[in-house]
């Protein structure tokens, strides 16, 4: 352990002078408070409660190049991009923004969609303000990210505004060995209204670890569609660390969709801290070969009258495994609170494997808690109606296969990025004769 | 058309159908009625090939193939149909995408052409307006959230659609108003032809008064008890399924 972590520190400190925004005194103390976390904690291990499911030999066993100095890839964005899409684009490729592939909103008073690297210069006191607490530093992949935070979106929507587009956000893996850690902040103001797209790729045949953190916060009658879209090849690590703070009667849902990568972790934790907040978690994993996947979620009720609703399903492959952990705690006082969480999950071979574990810590006594987990098999009901249609068995058995997580996409909004990962799936999971 | 000759069948050991001995000829509709529990419902699922029951004794000869040999697919690609009496909900199929692969596969089968999005829409279109249903329905996923009659509408669309030579309807009319068994009535007769058959399984009369049947059989205790012409239908109307039952028993 203490090679991986003095190969980390040692990146830091050969880096730390060249990172944008170097010389501001709060992002420095942010950066250097967040190696020194690092330093003492390293890399989770089996034995913490929260990462006994997944190893993370396969990312310490090896020594990752921090982003710094890396040479410009050139990219062709063509193939890259959601056909019919109409977004508004930030493009960072092994974590470094790239303004010649991204289309940014004409500047105005109203909000501000800037990647950090150059708003860090532009906008010091907005930025300052946004970022002045990161996500917590649970875990060494975060005190990292915080670390090198140098690149990643920082975003704010004034009150009472919405954008006339979604911000579809290109995280783009090409560089072998290199690990990104963009760092993203968010922030929608009073009933203002925003889409976000997180999209995670990686191009080429390299092994590559993308670590980034988003930190969002939602201001009263705020709403945001937060969708996280990671298609990783089989050589692509990612740890993504997501925090939502949410005021009075805001709307946050987020749609989280893993459709590859040699071992993904994602952590989502929304605080629904006023009265009226609700949340909306939808998730979707299909892997195959030894991919790994693994949600942890974490909605903590502070606050009396919130709604939360988690759906999580999966279809396991080959020998791919998948772990779910969604924890639900209700802190006292928060009375009426309405939650309920499902995972789902289907096993299309017998070596596939799936962990899922609710959690629920409640310290309220007028709450409703629905939980409930359901590893499954095809429905023999529905199989026999499909055969009783002409419909061969394999294909029918595929068909419901492709139903079963087709379902979820019901809950994408977004016309073309449905269509995207509707025909991935379908392509994957339908056979035809 | 159909030939079903000393047909037993069992479920997990209970013995249901004791010995079925019914011929259907081609362009003939035959209703069998009967009460709760003689067997109904088990024949028509025996019929289509779901494999929850154990066939014991008997054949079935369909257009001179033996059917119980054959696997549901087949059976529907040779034109065999059955109306659920519980349609299957089936949420993430939408019911275009399940009506497309229906009448591809039978047609495939059949050596036909298979349809493309143009004549499939075209067609469709056309069937679906003579059961009266709307057109976003075809867009929903299969029966989700579709009302009791919805369903059994969608069912003779299916129906319609795929032109089978047997159809077997299974308590169609259940949990019908009149309305919607009339919408079904109609789809139902204009499907009716010189080469095409039809059996329907119902408990009540009522259905028979808008699809008039050529034969009416009785089936108590898994056995056909009396089998007759239309008008047995109105004489169990009348007299009620009590006096069939003490004949079963007897």
């Amino acid at each position: 352990m203490n090679e991986i972590i003095n190969h980390y520190v040692d990146q830091h400190t050969a880096a730390v002078a060249n990172l944008a925004g170097n010389g501001i005194d709060w992002l420095c103390q942010q950066r250097q408070h967040g190696i020194d976390v690092f330093s003492e904690t390293g890399f989770p291990g089996l034995r913490e409660e929260d990462w006994r499911y997944t190893s993370l030999k396969p990312v310490t066993a090896r020594l990752f190049q921090v982003n710094v100095d890396t040479p410009k890839s050139e990219i062709d964005m063509d193939g890259l991009l959601l056909d019919g899409l109409d977004s508004y684009r930030l493009v960072f490729i092994d974590g470094s923004f790239y303004p010649q592939h991204s289309v940014l909103p004409e500047e105005n008073n109203a909000s501000m969609v800037e990647a950090l690297s150059g708003a860090i210069s532009k906008h010091p006191q907005n930025v300052q303000q946004s970022m002045s607490d990161g996500v917590a530093m649970e875990h060494g992949f975060a005190a990292l990210n915080i670390a090198f935070s140098s690149d990643g979106y920082v975003v704010q929507v004034s009150d009472n505004t919405r954008l006339d587009k979604p911000l579809e956000m290109i995280f783009i893996s090409a560089g072998d060995n290199i690990a990104a850690q963009p760092r993203n902040t968010l922030k929608v103001g009073m009933h203002a209204q925003a889409v976000v797209i997180e999209r995670y790729i990686t191009v080429g045949e390299v092994s590559t670890l993308c670590n980034s953190t988003s930190k969002i916060s939602l201001d009263e009658g705020a709403r945001l569609d937060y969708y996280l879209i990671q298609t990783q090849k089989s050589s692509g690590y990612q740890v993504s660390t997501v925090e939502v703070e949410q005021d009075k009667d805001s709307w946050f849902g987020s749609r989280t969709i893993t459709l590859g990568g040699a071992l993904v972790r994602n952590n989502l934790t929304v605080s629904l801290n006023k009265t009226g907040a609700h949340c909306d978690m939808i998730g979707l994993y299909n892997i195959s070969g030894k991919q790994h996947v693994d949600n942890h979620t974490n909605v903590v009720h502070n606050a009396p009258h919130c709604t939360s609703r988690e759906l999580y399903k999966g279809v396991l492959d080959q020998r791919a495994r998948a772990v779910f952990h969604g924890r639900i705690k209700v802190a006292q006082g928060a009375q009426k609170t309405d939650a309920t969480q499902a995972n789902n999950n289907l096993l299309l071979s017998s070596n596939a494997e799936i962990d899922t574990k609710p959690q629920l810590e409640i310290y309220a006594d007028d709450v409703k808690c629905a939980h409930g987990a359901t590893v499954g098999q095809i429905d023999e009901t529905a199989l026999f109606y499909l055969r009783s249609r002409g419909i061969d068995e394999k294909n029918a058995r595929s068909l419901l296969t492709f139903a079963f997580v087709n379902d979820v996409l019901d809950e994408v909004q977004i016309a073309p990025l449905r269509a995207a990962l509707e025909k991935v799936l379908a392509d994957r999971l339908i056979e035809n004769d | 058309m159909l030939s079903i000759k000393n047909l037993h069948a069992s479920v997990e050991g209970n013995s249901i159908l004791k010995g079925i001995n019914l011929e259907v000829g081609a362009g003939e509709v035959h209703a069998i009625m009967g009460p709760n529990g003689s067997g109904k419902s088990t024949l028509a699922s025996v019929l289509a090939g779901r494999d929850d029951y154990e066939i014991t004794e008997g054949s079935v000869t369909y257009r001179g193939m033996d059917l119980l040999e054959m696997e549901p697919e087949i059976r529907a690609r040779e034109g065999v149909f059955l109306a659920f009496q519980y349609p299957v909900e089936i949420p993430g199929v939408t019911n275009m995408y399940l009506l497309k692969a229906a009448i591809n596969s039978v047609r495939k089968h059949q050596g036909l052409e298979e349809l493309d999005a143009k004549d499939f829409l075209k067609l469709i279109k056309e069937k679906a307006a003579m059961v009266e249903m709307k057109q976003e329905f075809l867009y929903r996923s299969v029966n989700e959230g579709f009302s009791g009659g919805e369903k059994k509408r969608n069912e003779i669309l299916q129906m319609a659609l795929l032109e089978p030579f047997l159809s077997v309807l299974d308590e169609t009319d259940s949990g019908l108003d009149i309305d919607a068994l009339k919408i079904v009535a109609k789809g139902v007769n204009l499907l009716r032809s010189s080469e095409r058959s039809m059996v329907l399984v119902t408990h009540y009369q009522r259905l028979l008064d808008y699809i008039v049947p050529d034969y009416v059989h009785v089936l108590a205790a898994g056995r056909i008890i009396r089998s007759g012409g239309k008008e047995l239908a109105h004489e169990l109307e009348a007299k009620g399924y009590g006096w069939i039952e003490d004949l079963a028993a007897a």
